[in-house]
């Protein structure tokens, strides 16, 4: 009886997760799911290179309560990433929108792709009809 | 290669070494150095009690009609230690008028530090849960930030304020803003 008592409490408690270190709690199942996309969006502003949900900075857990504030008082997702974007600038966003400044970003990488493949044609059609000869 | 060869090759080179150049430039370099998302914007609006005295709350009209240069500061923070001696100074320059941001601290730890540490600041913000710094867009301590007396942001300064810092970042543009600009 004892055993199968503690057998069934062992059930219980495998049935929770610790994985994370602080608990976001929300009633509303697409208010957690708009919180889990939205520490995944936002860098941390003073880590190298994490984003807010895997960051234990002082800085990040201030700013993952701010957006869990937010999500409780009813903001849409544009507003509070307006508000992290306004205090910490395009660098809070891991993934940056496209705009003047960062343009270059976006399309460098395509226009030297082109260019290398302008260049290489050139090359290739020069040397093939060299072979030719 | 033919002489044709060589240039189409360093064509190539020079294209994608400029890219990584601008590569650099746009998104390389010290992220801690990130330029205040305040510059030229008037400080954010706020009601903070005051750390050392009871009952006394700041606004940010607290800033207007003079020159102030907001300092960020934390008992937990290690280089605080090194840079508020250089204060002492800095505080002694009349056309200045130094504020401390108690940034995420415990009252009697922040009491402590000045008692240590000396007391150079005319007053302090006590920003006990890091939200006013957030307003700021402060990363953390210390920061430091010259805002003019229409309580503009006119530059912020991440890490120590080292004597080249104030003499050749901050005093300038402290000169700058007395002439009205």
């Amino acid at each position: 009886m004892i055993k199968r008592m503690i057998i069934l409490s062992l059930f219980f408690v495998s049935l929770n997760s610790f994985a994370a270190i602080d608990v976001y709690e929300f009633d509303d199942p697409t208010l957690a799911e708009r919180f889990k996309v939205l520490t995944y969006e936002l860098r941390c502003p003073k880590c190298q290179n994490q984003n807010l949900a895997d960051s234990n900075s002082e800085l990040s857990m201030d700013l993952k309560q701010i957006v869990y504030e937010k999500l409780k008082a009813g903001e849409s997702n544009e507003d509070i990433l307006l508000f992290m974007k306004h205090r910490y600038g395009e660098f809070i966003l891991f993934n940056p929108e496209m705009s003047k400044s960062n343009a270059l970003l976006w399309t460098g990488p395509i226009i030297f792709l082109i260019v290398f493949i302008i260049f290489f044609f050139r090359w290739y059609s020069k040397n093939r009809d060299m072979a030719d000869e | 290669m033919g002489k044709s060869g060589v240039i189409k090759w360093l064509v190539s080179l020079t294209v994608f070494s400029s890219f990584i150049v601008i590569f650099y430039l746009l998104i390389g370099g010290d992220k801690t150095e990130l330029p205040s998302q305040l510059i030229n914007q008037p400080t954010p609006n706020f009601e903070v009690s005051n750390l050392t005295r009871e009952g006394v709350v700041h606004t940010q009209n607290d800033f207007k009609g003079k020159i102030t240069l907001l300092n960020v500061w934390a008992s937990w923070c290690p280089s605080c230690y090194v840079e508020h001696p250089y204060w002492k100074n800095y505080a002694k320059n009349k056309d200045i008028t130094l504020v401390g941001l108690n940034y995420r601290d415990k009252k009697n730890k922040a009491l402590k530090f000045l008692r240590e540490q000396g007391d150079f600041f005319q007053w302090n913000l006590f920003d006990k849960n890091g939200r006013l710094g957030i307003e700021f867009g402060v990363y953390g301590a210390p920061e430091t930030f010259l805002i003019d007396p229409e309580g503009k942001i006119r530059y912020r300064h991440v890490g120590v304020v080292t004597p080249d810092v104030y003499q050749n970042k901050l005093l300038p543009l402290i000169e700058k803003i007395k002439k009205g600009f």
